[in-house]
């Protein structure tokens, strides 16, 4: 676990059931109405979204970002520059 | 860095084929391309329905029980809710005789803010020539 994943996050969005482009495009958007230092983290089980579209993303921000990945699903941490 | 406009234009029928489906799709995953693209560039998309392709925007669609397919309804309201820009031809919309009631124009239903608006087509044709790229389904 590292320093995101252990954080309260001050926001979480539940992409679940949501196939590509909806994660990234929504976290997008989330990500965009938050404060420089907030915590998002995201419910996604879609695994080109969770695995490389918002990893990617995150990076090309350089935001921080973390993936704790569970039975199907994976919880994202992104901290907003 | 530079931002390239896309248009959208949908004149085809919803569910006679996969054209206006694919056209919001692409809308919608051009959102998404930043990510591949250098830094600063950006994609700007613009969805304009006219002709025929106003009919996609008419709300209570029932494609799941009638075609077994899911709604365009639901991907317009997408569109929406990612703040695409969405335009419907007035001059179309008044030769099915149709009113703003009968059309999707928001998405508050599922928390989008964005509105869509019905404007005269010299309004479509004003988005179309200041764009880089025309896509028309």
């Amino acid at each position: 676990m590292g320093e995101l994943s252990t954080a309260t996050p001050t926001e979480t969005l539940d992409v679940l059931g949501r196939v590509c482009p909806y994660p990234l495009v929504l976290t997008k958007k989330a990500m965009e109405k938050l404060p420089s230092g907030a915590v998002i983290k995201v419910l996604c089980d879609a695994p080109a979204s969770a695995e490389d579209s918002i990893p990617r993303y995150a990076e090309k921000q350089g935001f921080k970002f973390e993936s704790v990945r569970h039975e199907g699903y994976w919880e994202l941490y992104i901290q907003k520059k | 860095m530079a931002t390239k406009k896309l248009s959208f234009i949908v004149k085809s029928l919803p569910y006679k084929t996969e054209a206006s489906r694919l056209a919001l799709t692409h809308a919608i995953a051009s959102q998404t391309v930043e990510i591949y693209l250098e830094d600063g560039d950006m994609v700007e998309p613009v969805l304009a329905f006219m002709g025929d392709g106003v009919l996609n925007c008419l709300k209570d669609q029932t494609a799941m029980n009638l075609y077994g397919v899911t709604s365009l309804e639901q991907h317009i309201k997408n569109s929406l809710l990612l703040d695409l820009k969405v335009i419907i031809c007035k001059e179309d919309v008044e030769k099915f005789g149709l009113s703003e009631d009968a059309l999707i124009m928001d998405a508050e239903d599922i928390g989008g803010e964005t509105k869509a608006s019905i404007a005269p087509f010299s309004e479509i044709m004003k988005e179309m020539d200041s764009s880089d790229h025309l896509l028309f389904f």
